[in-house]
C-alpha cells in the first residue's frame, strides 16, 4: 500500500519536474531530451538520487511501447500529400542511408575500439537511424517551419529508418551468438520478408482501423482508446507473423491519418499527450539505467565514433543517397546535420544486452554517448543552422487561439472563432480599418463573455473573443490578423522576398527594373514558367532561384502552378543573426509571456453563440 | 549603405494626407519633383509602372515604392508618414500609413538594390515601425531612420 502510493507521488512529481524543466529549457534553446535524460541520471546510482537500476528488459518493454506510439503519433501528423513528395528521396535514406551509415560507423569502430568486424559494424548500425521522435520534437515544438520537402523528408525518413536499423542490429546480433559469419541469402529473405509483411499488416491495418473508428458508435472519450488499442495490436500483430512492428504502426497511423476520422481532433490531441508521455518515460528510463562512471573508460572512442558519425557517415550517406534527387547544397547540408539520434540507439543497444552478447555494455555506452553528443551538438544547433542555411520559411502565426468548428459537410465555409491575441494586427488599428479576406463574415464580438453590439465597436482589444465564418483557405489570413506573431523577435525573415510579383510578369519587365542579366531569347518568358523550368522535381513554396543580385522565390502555389514569386534583394549584412543581448531579451520575454497566467476562455459561451447563428449562417451561404 | 545616404531631413513628411494610392503616389512625386527639380508627371508615371508589375507594398503597414528616373544624379530617398491609413493592395491586404520612396537613376544598377535592401531590412523592424508612428515630429522621424543600424536590432 504505502509503497504503491509512493511510486505515484514520485511518478507524479517526476512528470511534473519534467513539464516544467521541459518549459524552461525549450525557451533556452537546449534540447528537452538532454533533460529528460539528465533527470533520469541525476536520480540513477551515480546521482544524488542513488537509484541502482539495471533491469534492461523492463526498459526494453517500455521503449517498444513508447517508439510504437510515437511512431504512430508521427504517423497520423503525416499529410499524404508530404509523403507523396519526398517518398524516394526519404527511402532512399532510410535504406542505403542507413546501411552506408552504419558501414562507415562501423569501419571507424572498428580502428577505435578494436573489436571484430561484426561487433563494429553492430555499433554502427545501432547508431545509425535518425530518431522519429527527436526529430519530430525538434522540427515542431521549436515551431520551425522548414521549406516543405526539407521537412517532410527529415521526418518520413526518421519514422521508416527504425525498422531499417532494428533489422540490422538484430540479425548481427544473432550472427555474433551464433558465432560465426552466417550471412548467407537468408538475411536478404528475411529482410524482404520482415518489410514486406510489416508494410502490408501496416497499411491493411490502418485502413481497417480508419473503418472501424468510423463505424462504431462509442462514447466519444473512447475513439482515441480505440486508435491506440488498434495501433498496439497492429504492432504487437505484425511482430508475432514475424514482420517488422515499427514500419506497421508507423504506415497505419500514415493510412489512419490520412482518412477523415470521426473524433479527428479527439485522437490527435490525445495522442500528442501520449507521445509526449512516452518521449519523457522513455529517456528518463535511458537516464536512469545508464551507470555514467562505466562510461568513462569508453568516453574517447566513443566520443570519435560520434564525431565520425556527425562529421563523416551522415552527411556522405545523405550525399550519396540524395544523388538522383537534386536537392539543392544548403538543404543538403542542413538534412546531413539533422540527422538526430535519440532513443533509438539506446533501445537498439538493449538487444545485444538481452540477447546475451558477450561484452554487450560496451554497445549501450557506445550509444549513450552518440545520443548524448548528436542531441547537444546537432540538437542545439539546428536552428541557427537552419537561418543560416535558410531553408526556414517566415513564421507562421501561433493558431493556438483560434476554435475551429466543422459545420454540416458541403458548406463551404466554416465557422471559426480567435481570441484576439495582444500586439495582433487586429487589436492595433480600429475595427473599421480591418481588411478581411473575401467571403468573410464577422457574426459576433465577444468582450468579457458578453455580446459586444458591433455599432458601438471601435477597436478590438486583446482578449476579445471574434467568431466568423469564412472559406477555410481564408482563416490563415485572419489567423495573421488575431493572432500573435509567433517570433519575439519582432521581424519578418525575408525567406519569401521582398516584393512579390504575379507568376505571369515578364522577366524583361524585372530585368528593366532590377538590372538583372536576363538573356534576349528569354525576356518574353514569364517569371513562374522560368522558375518552373529552373526548378528541379516538384515544386514548394520557398524553393528559389539566383538572379544576379537578386533571388527569385516561389511565394504562393495553386494547385500545383506558381501564383506569386518574390524578388529578394541580397544584401550584405544577410545572415547575421541576433546578438547575444537581444536573444536573453528575448528569453526573457519569452518566458514571461509564457508564465502569464492566461485568463481562460469562455468556451461554452462561444459554442451556444455559434448556435444562435445557424440561421444567419445558412443565409450567407448564398453570397 | 547607410540610410543617411540616401535621406534629408526635409525629405522627411511626418504626416502626408491622403485618401487613396493614387494621392499618395501623386503627393510623393509633387514633393520629390521638388526634391530633385525633375518632372512630377514623369516621376509619377515611374511610380504608377512599377505599382503595375506588383504592389510595393510589402505589409505591416508598410510601402517602398521605387523606380529609375532617367537624369538623376543620385540615388534619393524619401520618407512619409501617413495621418490615416490608406489601402495600398498590400500584400497582406492591410492598409499603409509608412512610406518609403526610393529614386535611382538610370544606370545607378547595384547601388539600386542595394539601397532598396538597406530600407527594406530597416523597415522590418517592427519595434522601429511602432516608435515611427508613434511621432509626428520630422526631426524625430529622421533620427529614428538614420540611427545606426545595429541599435534597431533591440
Amino acid at each position: 500500500m504505502e509503497l504503491a502510493n509512493q511510486i505515484i507521488f514520485f511518478a507524479g512529481a517526476l512528470l511534473l519536474v519534467s513539464i516544467i524543466a521541459g518549459l524552461l529549457s525549450s525557451r533556452i534553446g537546449a534540447p528537452l531530451l538532454l533533460v529528460f535524460i539528465g533527470l533520469g541520471m541525476l536520480i540513477g546510482e551515480d546521482g544524488p538520487g542513488g537509484i541502482a537500476f539495471n533491469d534492461y528488459g523492463g526498459v526494453f518493454f517500455v521503449a517498444s511501447l513508447g517508439l510504437a506510439i510515437i511512431l504512430f503519433d508521427g504517423g497520423l501528423r503525416t499529410p499524404m500529400a508530404d509523403v507523396r513528395l519526398v517518398w524516394a528521396p526519404s527511402l532512399s535514406l532510410a535504406t542505403l542511408g542507413v546501411a552506408i551509415t552504419a558501414a562507415i560507423t562501423g569501419l571507424v569502430a572498428m580502428l577505435t575500439l578494436d573489436l571484430g568486424v561484426v561487433e563494429s559494424l553492430l555499433i554502427g548500425s545501432i547508431v545509425a537511424s535518425t530518431d522519429a521522435a527527436a526529430v519530430f520534437l525538434l522540427l515542431h515544438q521549436r515551431g520551425m517551419d522548414l521549406k516543405k520537402r526539407v521537412g517532410a523528408t527529415l521526418e518520413v525518413e526518421s519514422g521508416a529508418n527504425d525498422p531499417m536499423a532494428v533489422f540490422l542490429t538484430v540479425t548481427l546480433a544473432e550472427l555474433l551468438i551464433a558465432g560465426h559469419g552466417d550471412a548467407s541469402w537468408s538475411v536478404l529473405t528475411n529482410f524482404f520478408l520482415q518489410m514486406g509483411m510489416g508494410a502490408a499488416l501496416g497499411i491493411g491495418g490502418g485502413y481497417a482501423l480508419a473503418w472501424a473508428i468510423n463505424r462504431m458508435e462509442l462514447a466519444s472519450g473512447l475513439y482515441p482508446v480505440l486508435a491506440i488499442a488498434g495501433a498496439l495490436f497492429i504492432f504487437g500483430g505484425a511482430h508475432f507473423v514475424g514482420g517488422s512492428g515499427f514500419l506497421a504502426v508507423y504506415l497505419a497511423g500514415i493510412v489512419a491519418g490520412n482518412q477523415r476520422l470521426r473524433a479527428n481532433q479527439l485522437i490527435h490531441r490525445f495522442h500528442d499527450g501520449l507521445s509526449w508521455v512516452s518521449q519523457i518515460v522513455m529517456f528518463f528510463l535511458l537516464g536512469l539505467l545508464v551507470t555514467p562512471s562505466s562510461l568513462v573508460p569508453d568516453l574517447i572512442p566513443a566520443g570519435l565514433i560520434a564525431l565520425a558519425l556527425i562529421f563523416i557517415a551522415r552527411p556522405l550517406a545523405v550525399l550519396l543517397c540524395l544523388l538522383p534527387f537534386r536537392f539543392p547544397r544548403e538543404e543538403r547540408l542542413f538534412i546531413a546535420w539533422v540527422g538526430l539520434r535519440g532513443a533509438v540507439p539506446l533501445y537498439l543497444a538493449i538487444i545485444p544486452i538481452l540477447a546475451g552478447v558477450t561484452g554487450s555494455l560496451i554497445y549501450f555506452n557506445v550509444a549513450f554517448v552518440v545520443v548524448l553528443t548528436s542531441v547537444v551538438l546537432q540538437g542545439w544547433t539546428v536552428p541557427w543552422i537552419g537561418r543560416r542555411l535558410d531553408v526556414q520559411l517566415p513564421p507562421v502565426p501561433e493558431t493556438a487561439g483560434r476554435l475551429d468548428l466543422d459545420l454540416t459537410p458541403g458548406m463551404d465555409r466554416d465557422l471559426y472563432g480567435w481570441r484576439v491575441e495582444e500586439g495582433s494586427t487586429a487589436a492595433q488599428r480600429p475595427f473599421a480599418q480591418l481588411h478581411l479576406p473575401r467571403r468573410t463574415r464577422v457574426l459576433a464580438i465577444l468582450r468579457d463573455g458578453a455580446l459586444l453590439p458591433r455599432e458601438t465597436l471601435e477597436r478590438l482589444l486583446p482578449e476579445d473573443q471574434v467568431l466568423a465564418l469564412c472559406p477555410p483557405e481564408q482563416s490563415i489570413k485572419l489567423d495573421r490578423l488575431f493572432g500573435r506573431p509567433r517570433s519575439r523577435r519582432e521581424r519578418t525573415p525575408s525567406t519569401l522576398g521582398d516584393f512579390a510579383f504575379p507568376a505571369a510578369t515578364t522577366l524583361a519587365a524585372l530585368a528593366d527594373t532590377y538590372d538583372l542579366p536576363v538573356a534576349k531569347h528569354m525576356r518574353e518568358q514569364t517569371v513562374g514558367a522560368y522558375l518552373d523550368e529552373q526548378l528541379p522535381g516538384p515544386i514548394t513554396i520557398g524553393d528559389r532561384v539566383r538572379m544576379g543580385a537578386v533571388d527569385l522565390i516561389v511565394r504562393e502555389m495553386k494547385g500545383g502552378n506558381i501564383v506569386t514569386v518574390g524578388l529578394r534583394l541580397i544584401s550584405d549584412d544577410d545572415g547575421r543573426g541576433p546578438g547575444l543581448r537581444v536573444r536573453l531579451q528575448e528569453i526573457v520575454g519569452d518566458l514571461r509571456a509564457r508564465l502569464r497566467i492566461v485568463p481562460a476562455r469562455p468556451k461554452p459561451a462561444a459554442s451556444k453563440t455559434a448556435d444562435a447563428n445557424v440561421v444567419p449562417l445558412r443565409k450567407a451561404q448564398g453570397d | 549603405m547607410e540610410i543617411v545616404e540616401l535621406l534629408n531631413v526635409d525629405a522627411v513628411v511626418p504626416n502626408m494626407k491622403a485618401a487613396s494610392k493614387k494621392q499618395v503616389l501623386q503627393e510623393l512625386a509633387a514633393r520629390a519633383a521638388r526634391l530633385t527639380g525633375k518632372d512630377e508627371r514623369i516621376i509619377f508615371d515611374v511610380l504608377l509602372e512599377r505599382e503595375r508589375l506588383g504592389t510595393t507594398g510589402v505589409g505591416n503597414g508598410i510601402a517602398i515604392p521605387h523606380g529609375k528616373l532617367p537624369g538623376l544624379p543620385r540615388l534619393y530617398g524619401m520618407f512619409a508618414r501617413l495621418d490615416t491609413p490608406v489601402d495600398f493592395d498590400a500584400i497582406d491586404d492591410q492598409p499603409v500609413d509608412l512610406i518609403f520612396l526610393l529614386l535611382a537613376p538610370e544606370t545607378a544598377g547595384a547601388d539600386h538594390l542595394k539601397a532598396l535592401a538597406r530600407v527594406s531590412r530597416l523597415l522590418r523592424d517592427k519595434g522601429l515601425c511602432e516608435k515611427l508612428r508613434g511621432s509626428d515630429n520630422r526631426d524625430a522621424l529622421f533620427a529614428l531612420l538614420t540611427e545606426p543600424a545595429t541599435s534597431h536590432a533591440a
